[in-house]
């Protein structure tokens, strides 16, 4: 009881900022909500359960098309294609783990490399289903019993979804299957040896983080209402990488200090540095790595207040 | 103490200044794959802003640029956008890549903030979403074309070859091509793509000699596979002509196809012998020190077209502004000799259909029209 | 007839150039493990020092050419010291040393983008344009006879070998892994800025150009297997003459056969992991 009243403080709390923040920073506030989402999601597919994917930036976009063309080209309604949508990412996540999952080392961060490029040559390539290279625009949320859901009342929408995939997500590292995960991870035989499925562990986390990130593209597809295939390019794939890796790997509260971190860094360094934050990116990742292997999260863990240490 | 008041007069004297100018936004992409064009673009609007606010300003204050990098991410350029109307920009010039234009006007459509881009050539910005606040004065890609396939129908050509990149925009390019000759009754005998990161084109340009066309049309738009098309066109010692699309206007083709260049053809919205050109880039080279190129030329006319719009609005009014700059009529330093750009009958696309010309290499130089328009 | 032989030349040449970035993957491999992606920067690297010194300070080629090398070395070296000695020392995994890598991927190219600019650069050829392609063959195949030599015929070479045999049996014969580790870096980073070098009168030099000479050099290095130095050059070769054959002659639409590296790519990981020659027991 008392933990459902402080999710929906949280909700009320990180909603209400957007109706006290000017169009910018209640804009910049959404886009940052929405890499919140994609890099818990993404952190438990590489920090929990260890495999290296590219294609989280891809599901995002996937989930984002899908369900755009499933409403405005099909003509369906938005729960139908909402579901038609995360169907349409759990397929393609199945297309793509169930081969490469079985093998060993590199084979997952290739073929799902080639998915993410194949999917930007999809886009540019789909004609009047994906708008070609200028996308798709000139549609907008329809009513959901009757209301238009704009404006500060939309980021809500966010909130929702972003806390309700760390709710999920925490409840599953928690789960046996996050400690299912984590034993795949660390040592595959040893997993075996106790009985866990390896490939079925990888498959399903693969699958599900893939779904999550979809359901966000959703999300997304409704914050510019626009989609096009430059917001979805290969870069994001490593970004996100990025971000888990200096926030800390293999904690929620890393891939949220990392999102956060490198969200907003570009906009801070920008008028001091002009526009090689790219650099510092690079810089930070390399550092972290080698000084703070546990990412920031771990400095945090480091300083002493008096209480458990790990 | 004294140094706090002094420090304090500063700020309230700046910001009484600041209140005073009128404030421009611009959208670059300084990491993006848009930056080589939006930077020689930022520099002209910079060079044209400098040059009005020299002249006393617009309605007697000055311009003040805001200028806000979108990194080449469409998503963040919606962002800044809505910064820059917050910030009280009557105006936003959008220099970025098309789709971060497209995602932009969603902000300004909301706001109902002018808001024009004079460097994207995609056809689609005005047409997929109705939005009087914007205009588009970057030569259409269509134009582009129309006015090469003028030129190529001047030749009576029958039988051509196609090459191209793939690059999103080659892809592009190469598809209104090949439409649009193909609509002219002019075969294409070969149609090649020469990857990003390739090392030769040899083998492409084999399959076009191969087909034995009368010329060749180059689409692409990444500049190391276009020196390579040129390369393997030189060492083969092919013949056919090439003519080209305005990639090759791009003048780090001087000195990066140094001796490969001669005779080959392509399409620009420069000419070099416009007085206003002349005049333009003897302006710039006598304010910066260095010499302009067309490129610097759409972000000239776009803030002066900005500025002559606000003069005409008579106020900052964003409701008048619009009006003005839809009944605008203005000439500047692109387009064939006497081009204006116009927007008649709600048209939000203002570069003249007749105003691109076709140019020629003479030697490593980009040299003298060839052909003006499509007729 | 003419086409082919004029193809086979033109295929050759790229081969190499595949083949030079694929044995800089391979120096580094052999004794760490590592892969290090990075390797398509530093090629990149190579290409700016030849614009630098030869474009644009106007150098004599040899001269320009050995002080690119040597400042290749030297960027190895360092690299190595920076992003990879203290993970190995500290006993971390290693995908930390890759993705530390990764991120001096990074830190390179803007770092380039920076100094230089977007836009491509000309670099000048070592001879007349006619017979480059037949100097970027014997180029290649000098190193790779060096290289061959170094590593069947000098003591140093064994070492090298047995790190990569065994690391901890070969500490415990007094080998000095630090040494190798960083020769093996420094012996990566001049390959692969040899290869840049040699590309670049070609392509020009371009802040873009090292993903994708990475990914090249990295099928490359697939095919042809990483036991063994001559597989480097036959995988390098195999990519180029695939590529540019299927683009002659395969009655696929151009757009299709950029594809078919990335075919072998897969086939290859997925029926002869191993790749075509195996080490040597």
């Amino acid at each position: 009881m008392r933990s459902a009243l402080g999710w929906v403080a949280a909700a009320v709390l990180l909603s209400a900022v957007a109706f006290f923040l000017s169009g910018y920073y209640n804009d910049v506030y959404r886009k940052l909500l929405l890499w919140i989402a994609l890099a818990l999601s993404y952190n438990f597919l590489f920090g929990i359960s260890g495999q290296v994917a590219f294609s989280h930036f891809a599901f995002y976009g996937i989930g984002a098309y899908a369900v755009v063309i499933f409403l405005f080209q099909l003509g369906m309604p938005l729960p139908l294609a909402i579901l038609a949508g995360v169907l349409v990412c759990s397929a393609i996540a199945l297309i793509v783990a169930i081969p490469s999952t079985r093998l060993e080392g590199f084979y997952l961060a290739l073929a799902t490399l080639a998915l993410a490029q194949l999917f930007i040559v999809v886009l540019n390539e789909g004609g009047a289903v994906t708008g070609g290279t200028g996308g798709l625009v000139n549609y907008r949320l329809p009513a959901i019993f009757g209301v238009y859901i704009t404006g500060p009342w939309y980021t809500a929408v966010i909130v929702i979804l972003v806390l309700g995939t760390y709710a999920l997500l925490r409840h599953l590292d928690r789960s046996w299957f996050g400690r299912a995960c984590r034993a795949v991870r660390d040592n595959p035989e040893a997993a075996a040896a106790m009985g866990v499925n390896v490939a079925r562990t990888k498959v399903i986390a693969f699958t599900l983080t893939s779904v999550l990130a979809g359901i966000a593209g959703m999300v997304y597809a409704f914050v510019d209402n626009t989609v096009n295939p430059p917001i979805f390019g290969l870069e994001n794939a490593f970004l996100l990488l990025f971000m888990v890796i200096i926030g800390g790997s293999g904690r929620h509260a890393g891939a949220i200090v990392g999102a956060v971190l490198l969200y907003l860094l570009p906009f801070v360094l920008s008028p001091l540095i002009g526009h090689h934050h790219a650099l510092v990116f690079g810089a930070l990742m390399v550092v972290v790595i080698l000084l703070q292997p546990r990412g920031l999260i771990g400095l945090y863990d480091r300083y002493p207040r008096g209480q458990k240490a790990h | 103490m004294r140094k706090w008041l002094a420090a304090l007069l500063a700020a309230v004297s700046a910001s009484v200044v600041a209140q005073e100018t009128i404030k421009i936004g611009v959208i670059t992409d300084k990491v993006g794959p848009a930056k080589p064009y939006s930077e020689p673009t930022l520099e002209g609007i910079q060079f044209g802003a400098n040059e009005i606010n020299a002249a006393g300003g617009v309605l007697g204050r000055k311009i003040e640029l805001l200028i806000e990098d979108d990194q080449g991410r469409p998503d963040i350029s919606a962002a800044m956008a809505r910064k820059l109307v917050d910030a009280g920009a009557v105006f936003i010039l959008s220099i970025t890549l098309t789709p971060a234009t497209q995602q932009q006007q969603n902000v300004t459509l909301e706001a109902k903030t002018p808001q024009m881009t004079p460097m994207n050539s995609g056809d689609t910005l005005t047409t997929q979403l109705q939005n009087p606040y914007f205009w588009q004065t970057g030569p259409l890609g269509s134009i582009q074309i129309a006015t090469l396939l003028s030129h190529a129908r001047s030749k009576q050509l029958k039988r051509v070859a196609l090459i191209t990149d793939n690059s999103d925009l080659g892809q592009l390019l190469a598809k209104f091509f090949r439409a649009g000759l193909e609509k002219s009754g002019i075969q294409v005998v070969a149609e090649e793509v020469v990857p990003r990161g390739a090392t030769t084109a040899e083998p492409q340009m084999q399959k076009v000699r191969a087909a034995n066309p009368e010329a060749m049309f180059m689409a692409g738009v990444l500049t190391p596979e276009n020196v390579l098309i040129l390369r393997a066109y030189r060492q083969m010692a092919l013949k056919f002509p090439i003519h080209s699309s305005y990639n090759l206007s791009v003048p780090q083709y001087m000195s990066v196809a140094k001796g490969l260049l001669n005779g080959i053809t392509f399409v620009d919205a420069y000419d070099p012998e416009k007085p206003e050109v002349k005049k333009f880039e003897a302006d710039y080279r006598k304010a910066t020190g260095k010499l302009p190129y067309n490129i610097h030329g759409y972000g000239y006319d776009g803030i002066k077209m900005v500025a002559e719009a606000i003069k005409r609005a008579g106020s900052t009014d964003k409701e008048k502004i619009r009006a003005a700059m839809q009944s605008l009529e203005f000439s500047g330093v692109m387009g064939a000799k006497g081009m204006k750009y116009v927007f008649p009958d709600g048209k939000r696309a203002g570069f003249d259909p007749n105003g691109m010309v076709v140019r020629v290499y003479e030697g490593d130089k980009q040299g003298r029209v060839v052909h003006v328009g499509q007729k | 007839m003419r086409d082919l032989l004029e193809l086979s030349v033109s295929a050759a040449a790229s081969g190499c150039i595949y083949a030079l970035v694929a044995l800089a993957y391979l120096l580094m491999i052999r004794p760490t493990g590592v892969i290090n992606f990075a390797v398509g920067e530093w090629a990149m690297v190579g290409a700016f020092g030849g614009f630098l010194l030869l474009s644009k300070y106007e150098w004599p080629y040899a001269l320009g050419m050995a002080a690119v090398l040597g400042f290749m070395l030297l960027v190895g070296w360092i690299t190595e010291r920076i992003a990879v000695r203290p993970l190995v020392e500290r006993g971390a995994p290693l995908l930390a040393a890759i993705l530390a890598l990764l991120g001096m991927l990074v830190v390179f190219r803007e770092g380039i983008s920076l100094g230089f600019g977007p836009d491509p650069h000309q670099v000048p050829e070592p001879v007349s344009f006619e017979y480059l392609k037949l100097f970027v063959i014997g180029a290649t195949l000098v190193v790779f006879a060096a290289v061959w030599l170094f590593f069947e015929r000098t003591l140093w070479g064994k070492a090298f070998e047995a790190v990569a045999l065994n690391r901890r049996a070969a500490a415990l014969m007094g080998i000095d892994l630090r040494r190798v580790t960083v020769a093996s870096f420094a012996g990566g980073a001049a390959a692969a800025g040899l290869a840049g070098l040699l590309v670049a009168p070609n392509t020009s030099a371009h802040y873009l150009m090292g993903v994708p000479l990475a990914i090249q050099g990295f099928t490359a290095l697939v095919i042809g297997g990483v036991g063994r130095v001559e597989g480097a050059l036959l995988g390098g070769l195999l990519v180029a003459f695939a590529e540019q054959l299927t683009v002659r002659y395969a009655p696929l639409p151009s757009g299709y056969a950029q594809g078919v590296p990335l075919l072998l790519l897969m086939l290859f990981l997925l029926v002869r992991p191993t790749g075509l020659l195996r080490a040597r027991a």
